[in-house]
């Protein structure tokens, strides 16, 4: 089964604003796919349904074939699927090592019992570690969460994420407020996570890698989708084109 | 008649908490605080238009005492408690403000005694009406005509006076309002000073009414105004009016019904509980959790 | 021993696992519970009900840790509804709702308590031996609770729930599991009291006593066990050694919340932990 995500007519109106309106949409397992759009299209809003963070008023979401559209996110991430946040949400009270140990744990923090019933973590603080590594934070393990910079938080959070052993990643602008060497080497870091086998995407106004990296485009505007398939394509369509400009979107790493 | 009665204690009453939840409901609404010490507040309130009343003779000199030295407490407690811990999570404050009123109850119980203290000389407590066969206290009828004269007054205030808007703005958006040049450190204490006030007012009428300021008097009432201020959408005045009115109402007929196997006290409780159950975010929905 | 000592002893054994148990909820799940005293309380009257009728030991135990485990469970659904200090105030309304509903019901003694329940047996240096005995066991479950996955996922859904469903940790149901937990203990502890005292009413259940185990909680440093532990045995202590803290006991106890809050919110543990760091420095 090579179709990891599906969306069927996944639909949300919030205050009189149709945010997402109907999308429908297949993610194969060897996809690395830039959701873009203008500001305000509705990208986060999606991933948010994505995860289970937001109940759409319609339509339906499968992961690996199962219909998971009633399922709480913590049952989405049993099943494959990892988040990270706009905005970083490391746990600023536990040490860099056990955010992300705590992710590789997921088998035993699935239920309470489980989780009283364990106590040993050698086994995750050394995939921890690795993953920690793999990111470009090794030595910082020792270190609390709230004491590091915004450039290493970003990496943190995509560290966390990999730790639940995901089988694809939501990843939401993991680049912004990068100045343009963070934001290079954490393209880098994502492709590699894709070169892994995982599946990936990608919501993000940085442009510039987003065509460097990504395999297909998934343009949304005003909560639908105008645009999908090969980059330069989907950049070269003049209704993408006509959104964005409209749209007032940014070109480069921004704050 | 005795149902009119029971309207006539439930409206009193529910006037009384709603002058004195307004503050709470005003502090959460800037601050996002649950003040818990406001029933310290009122408390204090009533002590003083007591005292003061017992010692310059007039009642009303009592009451003004108190609209002096309520408010300033209340400002106080703003800038020594909760300034400084406005960065940490809303509960920290909460527990703080919990225990700064345990700490005055017990202060007061100490200072003024055990037993309380009483009015020498009190007409008010003992005047009724007799109106088409129902009997109406004349404490009853200042606590009606002092919540529609204090609401119709903020509504005035926040509507058409600069400050007033001002204050409104700063509560409900208060970036935009700061870029107006309005104050916001300003704002929080205006805040606090006219809430305080208005549990005074309320303490001092409570004080009238049973004609008695005991260390207990704030307890009960508190814990009641936090029930209110969610039950009414917190944040909203209006929203804690109703809720006042409805639940002072409730004690009144549900006193028939439950009596028997709830106290009178617990209801406001029960209200809230079964309320959050099923809808988390109070009767109006006004600023949800 | 004597009588008083031994009185004292089971006292402070009682507060500890009160203490030790509201630290579960509040201290490493981060759910602020300011009612734990209807949990003490519901285990109190369970047990003594269960001793007049049956005057047996170990019935009266389970009775007590199921009849807080259920109130506790039915106040833990509710934390999955509510913003955390909202939960403050319906675990404040639950006090007041168990201490009004007590007062009414006859057949719980109404507001003269329930008297005359028949003793464990065990007399009086038994039951502290009783009580000292669980209050070990539940400090080491503490310890270990605080070590194991469920402690760190407890950390976790107490400092931000929205991170922890995405790390596929189920916020909800570890929720009602610190409830759970917490509130059957505080039960267990309600039985000992009953056993300890023979003669229960309503008052020892209050909201004020809810405020003072949540004061022990703050001041021994919110999520340290031993901090916990050290700040009920000293706060137990404190009346019992001086007169003056006795007389004015909510004055100082208000007081020391307010202070600890304000100048050193992470309580005992914390000082003790920078005053460690600094030595180790040295």
């Amino acid at each position: 089964m090579s179709t990891v995500l599906e969306l069927d007519g996944v639909a949300i109106r919030f205050g009189g604003v149709q945010a997402v309106g109907g999308v429908t949409c297949s993610v194969e397992a060897s996809d690395f796919i830039g959701l873009i759009g203008p500001n305000g299209a509705g990208k986060t809003t999606l991933i948010r349904m994505i995860a289970g963070l937001l109940r759409p008023d319609r339509g339906r979401i499968f992961l690996g074939g199962v219909d998971v559209t009633a399922d709480p996110t913590a049952a989405r991430v049993r099943r494959g699927l990892a988040l990270t946040h706009q905005i970083v949400r490391p746990f600023r009270e536990m040490t860099v090592l056990d955010n992300v140990v705590l992710g590789a744990g997921r088998a035993y923090t699935s239920s309470p019992l489980r989780a009283l019933l364990h106590i040993n973590r050698r086994r995750e603080n050394e995939r921890a570690m690795e993953m920690l590594a793999s990111v470009g934070l090794a030595g910082t393990e020792r270190k609390l969460a709230g004491a590091l910079p915004l450039g290493q938080l970003k990496r943190l959070e995509l560290a966390r994420a990999l730790a639940v052993d995901p089988k694809i990643v939501l990843l939401d602008e993991p680049l912004a407020g990068l100045n343009h060497t963070e934001a290079s080497k954490q393209a880098e870091t994502i492709l590699e996570v894709h070169r892994r086998g995982i599946t990936v995407v990608l919501v993000e106004h940085n442009l510039e890698e987003v065509m460097r990296i990504c395999r297909r485009l998934i343009v949304l505007n005003n909560g639908i989708v105008i645009g999908d398939g090969e980059p330069r394509e989907v950049m070269g369509d003049p209704a993408v084109h006509d959104a964005y400009v409209g749209g007032g979107m940014v070109n480069h790493a921004d704050a | 008649m005795y149902y009119i009665d029971l309207a006539v204690t439930g409206i009193s009453f529910g006037c009384m908490y709603a002058m004195m939840s307004v503050g709470l409901t005003l502090v959460y609404g800037l601050l996002r605080i649950l003040h818990v010490a406001h029933a310290a507040v009122f408390a204090l309130g009533a002590y003083v238009t007591v005292l003061a009343a017992n010692a310059t003779g007039s009642i009303a000199l009592g009451f003004a005492a108190a609209l002096i030295v309520t408010p300033l407490f209340g400002m106080a407690i703003y800038r020594l408690l909760y300034e400084p811990l406005l960065s940490y999570r809303p509960d920290v404050p909460m527990i703080a403000s919990v225990g700064l009123l345990v700490l005055m109850q017990d202060a007061f119980r100490i200072v003024f005694g055990e037993q309380g203290v009483t009015f020498h000389r009190n007409a008010f407590s003992f005047t009724t009406f007799d109106v088409a066969g129902v009997t109406i206290g004349a404490v009853q009828i200042a606590l009606v005509v002092a919540a529609a004269v204090i609401f119709l007054g903020l509504h005035l205030f926040t509507t058409r006076t600069r400050i007033g808007v001002g204050w409104r703005a700063t509560v409900s958006k208060p970036k935009i309002a700061a870029s107006f040049g309005i104050d916001p450190i300003k704002v929080r204490y205006l805040n606090f000073a006219i809430g305080s006030a208005l549990a005074a007012v309320a303490g001092g009428l409570v004080a009238l009414l049973n004609n008695l300021v005991d260390p207990g008097i704030g307890f009960v009432v508190s814990y009641k105004a936090l029930a209110i201020i969610v039950l009414g959408g917190l944040g909203s005045v209006r929203g804690t009016l109703v809720a006042s009115l409805v639940l002072g109402l409730v004690e009144s007929y549900g006193t028939i019904f439950i009596g028997a196997w709830l106290d009178r006290d617990a209801i406001a409780f029960l209200a809230l509980i079964i309320l959050l159950m099923v809808r988390p975010q109070g009767f109006t929905g006004a600023r949800t959790a | 021993m004597s009588a008083y000592t031994i009185s004292i002893v089971s006292i402070i054994g009682i507060n500890v696992i009160l203490a030790v148990s509201l630290n579960m909820i509040s201290g490493f799940c981060g759910q602020i519970s300011l009612g734990h005293g209807a949990f003490f309380g519901a285990g109190a009257y369970a047990a003594a009900l269960v001793m007049v009728k049956t005057a047996s030991v170990p019935l009266a135990l389970l009775a007590a840790l199921a009849a807080g485990s259920v109130l506790g469970i039915i106040v833990g659904f509710a934390s999955l509804r509510v913003r955390s200090d909202f939960l403050a105030v319906t675990t404040i309304g639950v006090n007041f709702l168990f201490v009004g509903f007590v007062r009414k019901q006859s057949w719980l003694g109404g507001e003269m308590g329930i008297s005359g329940i028949p003793s464990t047996g065990l007399g009086a240096s038994g039951n502290m031996m009783l009580i000292l005995l669980l209050a070990c066991v539940i400090i080491a479950f503490s310890l270990y609770l605080s070590r194991s996955w469920m402690g760190f996922a407890f950390r976790a859904v107490g400092e931000d729930e929205q991170a922890a469903t995405t790390l596929g940790i189920g916020t909800g149901a570890y929720k009602l599991a610190a409830f759970g937990i917490g509130t059957a203990l505080a039960g267990l502890a309600g039985a000992l009291y009953t056993f300890f005292t023979q003669f229960i009413t309503v008052d020892a259940f209050d909201f004020i006593f809810s405020v003072m185990l949540m004061a022990m909680v703050v001041i021994g440093g919110i999520g340290s066990t031993w901090g916990v532990v050290a700040a009920a045995i000293g706060l137990t202590l404190l009346p019992e050694a001086i007169r003056f803290v006795n007389d004015y006991r909510l004055l100082v106890f208000g007081g020391m919340l307010v202070l600890v809050i304000r100048l050193a919110p992470g309580g005992l543990a914390a000082l003790v932990h920078s005053l460690l760091a600094r030595v180790r420095q040295a």
